[in-house]
């Protein structure tokens, strides 16, 4: 079993890493990058949604404060936007503390309501606030005057950075999941009543998850900035920005390690070829089809894709052992 | 005294449901707490376990006042308890529910796994240790409601009718696994309807109606009490029984 | 006298916000459920209305209770389909079905009418009239007045009547209820039922002086949000004065700092109300 294991996540390494080299060329590369900076940023959800439970439907505040911070340095000082992501860090830490202290108190509607309502605020103050660029919002450096203004010309190098920070946020959400934190978090998530009878700091960890969740959200933000080069309103804080992070993890399985990678790895090309069929257009189809298979998850596999092959295996396999069984009685007699 | 409910009022609006309750329990005791339904003991229980804050009144705890400490303080200092219904993590197995437990005291999970693995062979259920824990039935939740509380290492162990809906013969085992948990040093309140539960496993009984205190003692004692009877059955039957002229 | 003017209109509409907010205090209390998609329920009452408007010349009075009788059913279809087994689940499942219906109804709405705003005719319902100096605007006016007799027209249905007390019986004490013979299951429907009514006619009467588009569910979801919070939990008198009181803030921050910042200081005190009182004016702790 152990075995099994480390060959699978070997695989998957040899999988991630070699992926630009097998299927070269700027549309695939582009794509991956994609694929990975969305599974960054769905990861990060699942942190504060999967695990713990509480549902945050304004991400995106997080995000859009780690793209717009870098590219802020650069306008103000003209330095290297890299220079912007710990402001990114700790503006995203800020608001959490803002809409985690009150809320995690009381019972989770609270929270998902203030998430969209923060994030709705912050768009609106920024798309009306000259200095962050108001509704045409900010650009990054045009050409690359070293390395550390992260402009590249190719995706590959993006796609690299990008599969670092998501590798360092399973390693840390996987030594989470063994350790006291994520017993805790799964036992928020499940009943909150018990947990606290059992001793559990409710509202402390849930802050602490959303606050690991918003600092690797801005990162993302401020990832997508660096590559992209441009921010404003609609890219960074609009609520298909948190939609996307919410689905691609609940597709692929909230609260599972892997969940994000694999909605991401899905829905990520998914959209691209929709948007190129149905142009602009297509947006409102999209969304539309989103919003139903965030309905069919919640309604019928709450658990993602990743519960559902679970539990069709568990299935079969039981199946197999009755046929086994079967078989085995008609042999003995 | 372990545990002290001083003059403990709890008052919804204009309603009382516990009005000036006053017990103590002392360590190494295995206290019961009974009454008619709606007699105010499930209120005084929340209380005691920090769920509900009294609106008058204190609890004390080995000299803290827990009056109005949350459930979460309640652990940490030795007070466990069950819920009447099971709150059973069902997505998390049998061990890591009990893990959950542990890791008030263990901080980290081999700590945490090595004290659960304690707990369930103490509680009988290290045979189910990696199955769902939404798989057991009703006995086994009870069960495993239990031994999560106890591996938090409680001085005191508040379990709110923790036999209630077993047949008989888990009855048995249940008591057994009570009496288990007592041996290894945990001070018991117990909320019970069934009175055999009661009778066999508590040296006290304390008896609630209508918000009160009515009565406190041996459970023998209580048990025959006129004021007990009455409350449990009725005024007539009390009467009659008084009279002699029940069987 | 412009500053009356301002704090009768904030009422007025204030009276609406209180009407769609009530139904969603109603879902909240009975079940713990939280209705994301109650914005668009609003919105589609609006459309309703235009469309009742352009294809059949409707009048007000009829396209507003062709909106109720709509998203009655809507929300009776949602509850039975949706909600019911959603209910008995994890957290997530409960917040993402909502969430998702917001999805599926907002970007269907953006697909079959297209983004552009669509309007109903200014003098539909009325002129303008100048009472004492203060100018009113006929359909605010009525809608103002329309929805605040439905609101405690809603309350006294809540208190008054059998089906009422029914209602709140199952929002108490499920299993009481049942034993009483009540049916938590059909109550539910129709508190569903009525809170889509209550948004579809809401919807309808801000159709009469308001630029109809998909997206108007967006900001009156969150206006709902910012109601039921203030009101208290699961307290319709609550959403009723929450609603006033919103509504006077929204037009008096238009009135000082402009429409386009009126939104940010209602969510901003969402966010005050989240931190020094979040059970509210009237919830229960």
């Amino acid at each position: 079993m152990r075995q099994s294991r480390t060959i699978g996540w070997a695989a998957l390494a040899i999988a991630l890493l070699g992926f630009p080299l097998i299927f070269s060329g700027a549309y695939y590369e582009q794509l991956a990058a994609l694929v990975i900076l969305s599974a960054i940023s769905a990861s990060a959800w699942n942190l504060i949604g999967g695990y713990a439970g509480q549902v945050s439907v304004g991400h995106a505040v997080f995000f859009g404060a780690g793209a717009y911070m870098p590219l802020l340095f650069y306008k103000l000082w003209a330095v290297s936007p890299l220079l912007g992501f710990p402001a990114g860090v700790a503006v995203s830490l800020t608001v959490a503390v803002v809409i985690g202290v009150p809320t995690f108190r009381l019972s989770g509607h609270y929270f998902s309501m203030a998430t969209i309502a923060v994030a709705e605020l912050i768009r609106i103050l920024v798309g009306n606030w000259d200095f962050l660029g108001a509704s045409i919002g900010l650009m990054g450096p045009p050409t690359a005057r070293g390395w550390w203004d992260l402009v590249f010309r190719s995706s590959v190098p993006y796609y690299y950075i990008f599969l670092s920070v998501l590798a360092v946020l399973l390693a840390f959400t996987r030594w989470m999941e063994r350790g006291r934190f994520g017993y805790y978090l799964r036992a928020i998530r499940t009943n909150e009543r018990a947990a606290r009878s059992l001793g559990v700091p409710v509202s402390r960890y849930k802050l602490l998850a959303l606050m690991v969740s918003a600092g690797f959200t801005s990162l993302a933000g401020s990832l997508y900035a660096a590559k992209f080069g441009f921010i404003d309103p609609n890219s960074g804080l609009a609520i298909l920005v948190s939609v996307n992070m919410v689905i691609m993890a609940a597709l692929g399985g909230a609260g599972r390690l892997l969940g994000p990678l694999l909605g991401a790895a899905i829905l990520v090309p998914l959209q691209t070829t929709m948007n190129s069929i149905f142009g602009g257009g297509g947006t409102g189809l999209t969304y539309v089809f989103y919003g139903g298979i965030i309905l069919l998850i919640a309604r019928f596999e709450p658990g993602g894709l990743i519960q559902m092959t679970e539990r069709i295996l568990t299935r079969l396999r039981a199946h197999a052992a009755r046929s086994k069984a079967q078989a085995g009685g008609v042999n003995a007699a | 005294m372990l545990l002290e409910a001083n003059d403990v009022t709890m008052a919804f609006g204009g309603f009382l449901a516990v009005s000036g309750a006053s017990l103590g329990v002392a360590e190494g005791e295995i206290v019961g707490l009974i009454g008619p339904n709606g007699a105010g003991k499930s209120t005084l229980f929340n209380c005691l376990a920090g769920d509900l804050k009294p609106t008058s009144g204190r609890v004390v705890f080995d000299g803290v006042d827990v009056t109005r400490a949350n459930p979460e303080t309640h652990a940490k200092i030795g007070i466990g308890r069950t819920f009447q219904v099971p709150a059973t993590f069902t997505d998390l197995t049998v061990l890591e529910n009990v893990m959950v437990g542990a890791f008030a005291r263990h901080p980290n999970a081999t700590g945490a796994r090595e004290a659960a693995w304690r707990v369930l062979e103490l509680t009988g259920l290290a045979g189910q240790a990696e199955r769902r824990a939404g798989n057991l039935g009703t006995p086994g939740r009870k069960r495993l409601e239990i031994a999560r509380a106890r591996a938090t290492a409680p001085r005191l162990v508040l379990l709110d009718e923790a036999l209630a809906g077993l047949n008989p013969a888990e009855v048995q085992q249940a008591i057994e696994l009570v009496r288990a948990i007592h041996r290894t040093g945990v001070t018991l309140v117990i909320v019970e309807h069934i009175m055999e539960v009661i009778l066999t496993l508590a040296e006290r009984v304390v008896v609630f109606n209508q918000g009160r205190v009515i009565a406190q003692g041996p459970p023998n004692d209580v048990v025959n009490d006129p004021a007990v009877i009455d409350a449990y059955l009725g005024h007539s039957h009390a009467r009659r029984s008084q009279q002699g002229t029940i069987a | 006298m412009i500053l009356l003017q301002v704090i009768v209109g904030g009422l007025l509409i204030g009276a609406v916000y209180a009407l769609f907010s009530s139904g969603l205090t109603l879902i909240w209390g009975m079940m713990n459920v939280i209705n994301f998609a109650h914005g668009e329920f609003v919105m589609l009452g609006m459309y309703v209305a235009f469309w009742a408007f352009t294809l059949a010349g409707a009048g007000p009075a009829s396209f507003t209770a062709l909106a109720a009788v709509v998203l009655f059913i809507l929300g009776v279809i949602v509850y039975m389909a949706l909600i019911r087994q959603v209910m008995r689940g994890p957290m997530l499942a409960q917040i993402l079905s909502t969430f998702g219906l917001l999805l599926l109804l907002r970007y269907a709405a953006f697909w079959a009418f297209s983004a552009n705003f669509v309007t109903l005719p200014e003098d539909l319902v009325g002129p303008s009239f100048n009472l004492g100096g203060i100018l009113l605007s006929a359909p605010k006016l009525l809608a103002g007045g329309v929805a605040l007799a439905l609101t405690i027209g809603m309350h006294v249905l809540l208190t008054r009547t059998a089906i009422g007390s029914q209602i709140l019986a199952v929002a108490e004490d499920r299993d009481a209820a049942m034993l009483m013979g009540i049916r938590p299951d059909r109550m539910q429907a129709i508190a569903w039922g009525l809170a889509g009514a209550s948004a579809g006619i809401a919807g309808a009467l801000i159709a009469t002086f308001f630029p109809i588009s998909p997206t108007a569910g967006e900001s009156l979801a969150l206006i709902a949000f910012v109601v039921v919070t203030l009101g208290g939990f699961g307290s319709v008198p609550g959403a009723m004065i929450a609603g006033l009181v919103i509504g006077l803030i929204e037009s008096l921050s238009a009135y000082y700092f402009g429409p386009i910042y009126q939104d940010v200081f209602v969510y901003g005190l969402f966010v005050v109300v989240l931190w020094v009182r979040p059970h509210g004016l009237l919830g229960k702790a």
